[in-house]
């Protein structure tokens, strides 16, 4: 049931909203290291798909496990703790927080796992500088480009060493130029920390820098290590 | 004309329509933002209802406030016309008895610390007078009562009320002869009543109104108190005006788009915010009419209206409905001058630099510059209440608008801390004109009544009298001149025989006067004689031994004059003559070996001297004129001890009188202004918690997605509920702070117009505490908002 080496698998997960079906009978894996893309149409439950994994929210059904443990056995306060210690997350708008500092907002995961100030933010400086962003440490969100941004936001899901980062359109709001810069930094030091990448898109361009592609349609994934 | 005429006729220009002249523009651009906020749709009307309803708020706290006067003067006018129709100077003049009039004894009592109004009455002839809402004449052992009364006496576990008034109820009085509808009277029905045996006759009812004029301090505390509820309601207002504001600038930048430009984005702004005024003021009438049905249910610190009684002033009504919507254009029109909205939704701030502080000092220096030129106001002179409002609302505002100012300030220079601390302080950092503008209520407010405390202490002395009473040493004190002969010693045993009592000072009084012939203009020498028992007689004279039988004549303390005249009556071996009020007074011989003692100060304060005589020495039974007093010390920890023995007095004679001791008595209408303070306050503090709130709802609805990132981050409930806390505290503590500072000034320079020290600087303790009970409030009410929000369902697009 469960790819052989997968580290995040979901098997046959069903999820409605009200008597609308978001998910039908989805399953997925990812393995260390992989970009895995998950495409589809608006509505198609790409997005769906995405929280269930990262433990947001809960299927109705059907199973998803995490390195070996089953996620949707684990109370509201485990799946808090893991999202801290392991996911790495981006959207489309990069969702930092507009008060704080981009060096804030990069070590704000950090932080949230009890790491003290000054060394979450030195390690925060280390990944933006990785991005090529170090220069607007001191800037809030509201005075940077939508690129910077989101490459901010890409840092701060690196900067808490996860093992999976969940990327929901982290180009969707971006040119092309940007949106190709921030797709290589984000799967090139990904691959160099040996991080999953569950990427969610409907762009072919970006869906290209993926090692696998998993189309979802009427809640439905067409996951090639699994047959629907 | 066909087409190729048209061509070959001359090419017409082409015409840009005239651009409209300046103020059809504005009308033009109000129209469009009352258009949107009527028609915006989810957005606008969620944007319009909360200022409405926060107006309607505010408007219906101001109509009620309005209102007080219109209710002032019906409650009056109904005390009036339930009281006895004067017909001399003098109260104690009886009517003359006829068919019509009606013989009556005050037999009001009190139960847990509420006061029963009553008065037993008995009909002279066939058509005895009614006081007014009542429409049948109570028989004997019958009784009309109030509303509130009959509903009291119907609740269970007021068994000793039910006792004291075993009256059978036949009759609700009616709202015309009731000064509130929670007000607790009845009228009960007698046929023993007689004038010996303390009835009051009457011919009829109704008075003119001879209102007591305020003194000039109470005119100052009136005065202070109004500005003290009102500011704070006015700021409301003005929040309420900006509630939304975020969503509706977003909106506006959309126009921008399309070529609106900033003057017209502001007039459309204003055109939305006159709309919500106005809806509010609608709405606002509503609360207000509804609110008026049930007012009669509410009582707030005993204090109850009738609904018929609200009835606004026309003239403050009428300002009422200029001022808000006025005010709420102006507030929107300042609002948006620091706001920049640029065409591509994005908007930002145009504050680059810091507010500055220069202006927003002048208004409350303003102000205590007004109060200091208004100079000291005289204890018996007439006042002019203007510049004294003046004076503090400038002080008050002024403390409003500094607020924004020294938040800024401080937070700016907040720095490191843990994750809750630094989110909340960021976020002030980044804007804390929202914050600031929330808690400028409570300031004014703690503020207005940190000053008005200390006024309030500095005239204590004024308005609240020393009793010379010892409630440690008794704590009731029954007093009857009706109650004579043998009936006044049993009723000593009886008072003593109530559970709950542990010692009863119980004398029988009596006048006790020199025997002999005297011309008219001679007073012969009188002094009183006291009987009781050893214990009681120790507690009015300083006797050592004593035993049943003895006799002692008492001379007041350090008192030559008396001492000298007690002796002229008290002759020891010689015969006196007991009595008074027209029996025949009893001779008695005072026995020759009466020692003189010194006379003490009994537990109500009343010192004692003349003749003392234990009850073996004089048989008090047969004393005529005499009256009895009983100073009562009771077992506190008896449950309802002061009902048992309120009790006992009732069933003895309800005409008695029945006080209790307090070593501190207020004036009344020192106490009324004190009450309407502490009613206001409680619904100011409502208020103030309510724009609290929706402006706390009205944020985190605003950071909705970012609250649901910061979750799928996996951040903690408490991290964020921490955040929320410290957002709301910081500006409020900084708030606290300005308005202890100017509250204190505001009161030492009230002190100072009234010509008072300030006598406690600390007043300021529980009144801060009140407001960072507030924002515990606040913050405990928004939190299942924001669990709410920090749902997943945030991160959804779709």
């Amino acid at each position: 049931m469960i790819p052989e080496g997968s580290l995040l698998a979901a098997h046959d997960l069903r999820k409605t909203y009200g008597s609308t079906p978001a998910l039908d009978g989805a399953s997925f894996s990812v393995h260390p290291g992989e970009v895995v893309a998950v495409m589809g149409p608006s509505g198609s439950g790409k997005s769906t798909l995405l929280h269930c994994l990262a433990g947001i929210i809960t299927p109705d059904s059907g199973t998803i496990t995490y390195a070996g443990r089953e996620l949707s056995a684990m109370s509201d306060a485990e799946r808090s703790a893991l999202r801290r210690s392991d996911f790495g997350f981006v959207f489309q708008f990069g969702q930092l927080v507009p008060e704080l500092t981009c060096v804030e907002n990069v070590a704000l995961p950090l932080r949230l796992d009890g790491v003290k100030r000054k060394a979450a933010e030195r390690t925060a400086r280390e990944w933006m500088e990785r991005l090529e962003v170090d220069d607007l440490a001191a800037k809030r969100p509201g005075e940077v480009s939508g690129g910077q941004g989101q490459r901010v936001a890409v840092a701060r899901a690196l900067a808490g060493s996860p093992k999976v980062i969940f990327a929901d359109e982290p180009t969707g709001a971006l040119d092309s130029l940007n949106g190709e810069r921030v797709m290589e930094l984000l799967t090139e030091a990904a691959r160099s920390s040996n991080v999953a990448v569950v990427l969610v898109t409907h762009e072919a361009r970006v869906a290209a820098y993926s090692d696998r592609d998993v189309t979802v349609r009427d809640g439905r994934a067409r996951d090639l290590e699994h047959a629907v | 004309m066909t087409l190729l005429h048209s061509r070959d006729a001359p090419a017409a220009e082409h015409h840009r329509p005239r651009p409209p002249s300046r103020s059809a523009a504005t009308l033009r651009d109000l129209g469009l933002g009352i258009r949107f906020a009527a028609a915006g749709g989810r957005e606008g009307w969620i944007r319009t209802l909360l200022t409405a309803v926060g107006v309607g708020l505010g408007v219906a706290l101001l109509l009620l406030a309005s209102s007080v006067p219109h209710l002032l003067d019906e409650r009056a006018a109904r005390e009036a016309a339930r009281s006895e129709t004067r017909i001399s100077d003098s109260p104690d003049t009886n009517a003359v008895k006829s068919d019509s009039s009606v013989l009556r004894i005050n037999a009001t009592t009190e139960y847990h610390d509420r006061t029963v109004a009553g008065y037993l009455m008995r009909a002279d002839g066939s058509a005895p007078v009614r006081p007014p809402g009542v429409a049948r004449f109570p028989e004997a052992d019958e009784m009309v009562v109030s509303p509130a009364l009959k509903e009291l006496l119907a609740a269970p576990g007021n068994e000793l009320l039910r006792e004291r008034l075993p009256y059978a109820i036949t009759g609700t009085i009616g709202d015309a002869g009731l000064r509130s509808p929670g007000e607790l009277l009845y009228y009960a029905g007698s046929d023993t009543l007689t004038r010996a045996s303390g009835g009051h006759r009457i011919s009829g009812y109704g008075n003119v109104l001879d209102g007591e004029p305020l003194p000039a301090l109470l005119v100052v505390l009136t005065v202070m108190v109004c500005v003290v509820l009102l500011v704070p309601v006015a700021i409301f207002i003005a929040t309420a005006v900006r509630f939304g504001g975020d969503r509706r600038d977003r909106r506006l930048a959309a126009l921008r788009l399309v070529g609106a430009d900033i003057r017209t984005t502001r007039r459309i702004a204003a055109g939305e915010a006159l709309f919500g005024a106005v809806l509010g003021l609608l709405i606002g009438l509503v609360f207000f009419l509804v609110g008026r049905q049930f007012v009669g249910a509410v009582e707030i610190w005993d204090v109850s209206a009738f609904p018929a009684d609200l009835v606004p002033d026309p003239l403050l009504a009428l300002l009422i409905v200029v001022a808000v919507p006025l005010t709420a254009v102006l507030v929107t029109l300042v609002a948006m001058r620091s706001v920049v909205i640029e065409p591509l939704g994005v908007v930002r701030r145009g504050r680059d630099r810091g507010r500055r502080l220069w202006w927003r000092l002048l208004m409350p220096l303003a102000g205590l510059a007004v109060l200091g030129f208004t100079g000291r106001v005289g204890k018996y002179e007439v006042v002019n209440p203007f510049p004294i409002a003046a004076g503090a609302v400038l002080v008050l505002v002024g403390l409003a608008l500094l607020l924004p100012w020294l938040v800024e300030a401080c937070v700016n220079r907040l720095r490191g801390g843990p994750v809750p601390w630094q989110l909340a302080t960021r976020r002030l950092q980044l804007s804390s004109g929202a914050a600031s503008r929330a808690v400028s209520g409570v300031t004014v407010a703690v503020a207005g009544a940190v000053a008005l405390q200390m006024l309030f202490a500095a005239m204590n002395a004024d308005f609240n009298r020393m009793t010379g009473q010892d409630p440690t040493r008794a704590q009731f004190a029954a007093y009857s001149e009706n109650v004579t002969g043998a009936a006044a010693t049993s009723t000593i045993e009886q008072f003593r025989a109530t559970k709950g009592v542990d010692v009863v000072i119980g004398s029988v009084e009596a006048y006790a006067s020199k025997p002999g012939v005297y011309a008219e203009d001679d007073i012969p020498p009188t002094t009183s004689l006291t009987i009781g028992t050893c214990e009681t007689l120790r507690e009015l004279a300083r006797i050592g031994a004593c035993e049943d039988g003895d006799t002692f004549v008492v001379h007041p303390e350090n008192d030559k004059d008396m001492s000298h005249w007690v002796d002229q009556a008290a002759r020891k071996g010689k015969v006196v003559e007991i009595g008074s009020g027209g029996g025949k007074p009893v001779r008695w011989t005072l026995p020759a070996d009466s020692p003189t003692v010194t006379g003490r100060t009994d537990p109500m304060g009343t010192p004692h001297w003349g003749i003392m005589a234990t009850t073996g020495a004089v048989d008090a039974g047969k004393l005529p004129g005499a009256t009895i007093t009983a100073q009562i010390r009771v077992d506190r920890s008896v449950p309802d001890v002061a009902e048992y023995v309120r009790n006992t007095a009732a069933r003895i004679d309800p005409g008695m009188r029945f006080v209790t001791l307090d070593s501190v008595e207020r004036d009344r209408q020192y106490a009324s202004i004190q009450t309407g303070l502490q009613v206001g306050a409680t619904v100011v503090l409502l208020l103030i918690a309510a724009s609290m709130l929706v402006s706390q709802l009205e944020q985190l609805r605003e950071r909705r997605r970012l609250l649901s990132v910061l979750v799928a981050f996996g951040t903690r409930r408490t991290t964020l509920g921490w955040s929320v806390l410290w957002q709301t505290a910081v500006p409020v503590v900084l708030g606290l702070a300005v308005a202890v500072v100017g509250g204190l000034g505001l009161g030492a320079t009230l002190a100072w117009m009234t010509e008072k020290s300030v006598s406690d600087w600390w007043l300021f303790v529980p009144l801060a505490g009140a407001g960072a009970a507030l924002i515990l409030l606040v913050t405990a009410l928004s939190l299942p908002s924001l669990w709410r929000l920090m749902r997943p369902d945030g991160l959804r697009t779709e």
